[in-house]
C-alpha cells in the first residue's frame, strides 16, 4: 500500500440520484464518503461499466460533498449509453480519485477566469467553490452548442461566480464561440482555467498568450487505464516542465519535446509548456 | 482442502499463475492501491528499446467492441536510462518483475537483453518479437521463421534467466514459429501478442489510430488466442503463457485447459482493476470443487495431443 492508498481506490457504490440535464447529458450522484472527502479540484474517476465487457470511462468528478460526489456525462456511445441507463439504488463501481487536478494551491487572491465548454462544466465546479471560498474572484465563460446544452449555469451563479455564456446557434447568450468572448472581455484576469473541446482549449491558450495570462487546460483524450500503466493518453510538453515524467534528459528521436501521459501527469496542463 | 495454484515457467516459480500482461500494467504500482497483489505472479514489464522512443502519434487508442485497438508504439526510455533509474527501483516491490525487450535489428535484442540480464531485480525476459504498432519493424520478427530463430538464439546467448518468447497471431502457422522458437533456446511462449486491427471515423473520414493500425485486445479476440494456445501446445513442450481477451476465471481456465501454464491479464485490467483477484479466487473455487489439488492437473487436458508434461512431472507420486 501506498502513502495515498487512503486517497484512491475502488468504490463499490450506488446511485442516489440521475437527473437528465439535458438530451444526452446525464448527472449521476453517488454514495461514496471517501471519495467525496479526498477529490481535488479537476480530478477524474474511472467508472467502471455494469457487465465488465469494457473499459472503465474517465469522468470528471462534478460535486464532491458530504457522502456524494457526482458525475456528468454526454452519451455518446456504447459505453456511456450503458452509463445513462442506471437507475437510482443501482450498483456502481469506480477507482479515483485520479489525476492531480487543476494547480491551486498558490492561488489565494485576484481573479480567474473558467472557460467551460460543452461537458467541460463537469470538471470546473470544485475548482470555482475551492476559489469563491478563498476569496478568489470567479468569472465562468461557459460555451454551448444551444441554449438547452448550457446545463447547471445557475449552479455556478448561486456558488458566487460572474457568469457569462455564449451558444454557437445564438439561443443564449454570445452568439459564437466562448474564448471569442473571453478574448473581447475588457477585463483581464490574474489566472485562467479551461476544460472543453480541445479547439477552444487552443483557442483559450491563446487568448492566455496573447493578454499574458498564465492558463491551465484540462485536457481530454481516449484512456484505457487512467493511472499511468499503458501510456495511451500522452501529450507533447517540454522537457523543462515540472510536469514533464521522468524520462532521459536526452533528445529523443531528434525532438526536444517529452510525451507526458494525461492521466498521470495531467489532467491540468500549463498552455504554455505544451507542444501540441 | 488447500489448493495448490503454483506454476513454473522454466525456472521461475510463480505463487498463481496469473500474470500482468506487457505494455498494460505499468510496474504494477499504478494499481496497487486497487486490488491485492498477491493475486498478480508477476508484472510483465512495458519493453525497452535500444535507445528512447516517443512513441506514436495520437490518438493511440480505440475503444472497440468488447475489445480496443491500442496503438502506443513502444515509448520507452531506452535502455541507458532504464536502468539507472527505472531498474533500481523493482528492488522494493514485492512482486516479481518480468523484463520486455524489443528493438529493430537482431543486435538490438541481444544488447538489450545482455544489459537487463545482469539485473538480479529482473526475475525474467520476455522477448517482444510481435509488437504490431512500429511500422514494418517490429512485428517482422514473429512473422519470419528465420527472424525468429536468429532472435531468440542471439537472446539465448545473453542470459540463464527463463527466456520467454512473445508470439503474434497475425500468422498462417503460429506453430511452426513455436517450434523454432522452442529449438532455439526459449523456455516459455507467450501467446499470443494483439491481433492487427484498425477503426475509421466516417465523419472526419480517415483512420482513428494515429498510427492508422493498431492492435485489438480485449475479450473480441479471446477465441483467436484460445485457438493459438491449443494449436501452439500441441507443437512445443515449453510452457506457453496464454494471453488474449481474458476477463474471468472461466476465461483463464479455457487457456489452461488449452494447454498453458499461466495467463497474463491485459486489457481486462481496464475493466476492473480487481480482475486479477476475482480470477485467482475463481480458479481456486474450481479446483476445490472438482477436490483437485492442484492448477498443474489441468494444463492441457483439453488438449488431446498436449505435448507438454514440464508442469505435471513434479506431481508425480
Amino acid at each position: 500500500m501506498t502513502a495515498h492508498a487512503m486517497q484512491r481506490r475502488v468504490h463499490d457504490a450506488h446511485v442516489l440520484d440521475r437527473t437528465e440535464l439535458a438530451p444526452d447529458v446525464v448527472l449521476l450522484g453517488v454514495h461514496a464518503p471517501e471519495a467525496a472527502r479526498f477529490t481535488k479540484p479537476g480530478q477524474f474517476a474511472m467508472v467502471m461499466l455494469p457487465g465488465g465487457e469494457n473499459a472503465a470511462v474517465a469522468l470528471g468528478i462534478y460535486e464532491a460533498h458530504g457522502d456524494r460526489v457526482s458525475f456528468m456525462f454526454f452519451v455518446c456511445g456504447k459505453r456511456t449509453h450503458d452509463l445513462a441507463r442506471l437507475h437510482i439504488g443501482d450498483r456502481i463501481s469506480f477507482y479515483g480519485p485520479l489525476g492531480n487536478g487543476f494547480l491551486l494551491d498558490d492561488v489565494h487572491s485576484g481573479d480567474v477566469a473558467i472557460v467551460a465548454g460543452g461537458v467541460g462544466i463537469a470538471s470546473v465546479l470544485l475548482p470555482a467553490q475551492a476559489l469563491i471560498a478563498r476569496g478568489v474572484t470567479v468569472r465562468l465563460y461557459y460555451g454551448a452548442r444551444s441554449a438547452e446544452r448550457l446545463v447547471d449555469a445557475q449552479r455556478f451563479a448561486d456558488a458566487g461566480c460572474e457568469v457569462h455564456t455564449s451558444t454557437d446557434d445564438g439561443s443564449h447568450g454570445y452568439h459564437g464561440y466562448i474564448s471569442d468572448l473571453l478574448a473581447s472581455a475588457s477585463h483581464t484576469p490574474t489566472l485562467i482555467l479551461a476544460c472543453g473541446p480541445t479547439p477552444m482549449l487552443r483557442a483559450t491558450a491563446r487568448v492566455g498568450t496573447e493578454r499574458h495570462v498564465p492558463t491551465q487546460l484540462s485536457l481530454e483524450e481516449t484512456f484505457a487505464c487512467g493511472v499511468g500503466g499503458c501510456w495511451g493518453c500522452v501529450v507533447p510538453l517540454t522537457r523543462t516542465s515540472a510536469q514533464a515524467p521522468s524520462f532521459p534528459p536526452i533528445e529523443c528521436d531528434g525532438s526536444d519535446v517529452v510525451n507526458a501521459r494525461i492521466c498521470a501527469e495531467g489532467p491540468v496542463f500549463w498552455a504554455h509548456e505544451l507542444r501540441w | 482442502m488447500s489448493v495448490d495454484l503454483r506454476v513454473r515457467i522454466g525456472t521461475l516459480e510463480l505463487p498463481v499463475p496469473t500474470l500482468t500482461a506487457s505494455g498494460c500494467y505499468g510496474y504494477g504500482t499504478e494499481f496497487e492501491d486497487f486490488l491485492d497483489m498477491r493475486s498478480v505472479g508477476a508484472v510483465v514489464l512495458k519493453s525497452v528499446t535500444r535507445k528512447p522512443r516517443l512513441g506514436n502519434a495520437t490518438p493511440r487508442l480505440v475503444h472497440t467492441p468488447s475489445g480496443m485497438l491500442n496503438a502506443i508504439g513502444l515509448q520507452n526510455p531506452g535502455i541507458d536510462w532504464y536502468l539507472d533509474h527505472d531498474v533500481a527501483k523493482f528492488a522494493a516491490l514485492p512482486w516479481k518483475v518480468i523484463g520486455s525487450v524489443a528493438g529493430f535489428a537482431v543486435d538490438d535484442y541481444a544488447y538489450v537483453c545482455e544489459r537487463l540480464a545482469a539485473r538480479p531485480e529482473i526475475a525474467a525476459i520476455e522477448i517482444n518479437i510481435s509488437c504490431p504498432n512500429v511500422a514494418h519493424e517490429g512485428e517482422t520478427f514473429a512473422c519470419d521463421p528465420h527472424l525468429t530463430e536468429k532472435v531468440v538464439r542471439s537472446a539465448r546467448a545473453t542470459t540463464d534467466k527463463p527466456l520467454i518468447v512473445k508470439l503474434s497471431p497475425n500468422v498462417t502457422d503460429i506453430a511452426a514459429i513455436a517450434r523454432v522458437a522452442e529449438a532455439a533456446g526459449a523456455d516459455a511462449l507467450a501467446v499470443i501478442n494483439t491481433v492487427r486491427g484498425m477503426a475509421i471515423d466516417i465523419d472526419a473520414r480517415k483512420p482513428r489510430l494515429g498510427n492508422i493500425t493498431g492492435g485489438l485486445s480485449g475479450p473480441a479476440i479471446r477465441p483467436i488466442a484460445v485457438l493459438a494456445v491449443y494449436e501452439v501446445a500441441r507443437a512445443v513442450k515449453i510452457p506457453i503463457i496464454g494471453q488474449g481477451g481474458i476477463e474471468t476465471a472461466t476465461d483463464a481456465l479455457e487457456f489452461l485447459l488449452a494447454g498453458a501454464s499461466a495467463v497474463c491479464i491485459g486489457t481486462a485490467n481496464y475493466a476492473d482493476p480487481r480482475v486479477p483477484e476475482k480470477i485467482v479466487a475463481g480458479i481456486r473455487e474450481y479446483l476445490a470443487r472438482r477436490n483437485l489439488r492442484s492448477v498443474r492437473q489441468i494444463i492441457g487436458e483439453a488438449n488431446v495431443g498436449f505435448a507438454n508434461s514440464y508442469q505435471k512431472e513434479g506431481d508425480e507420486g
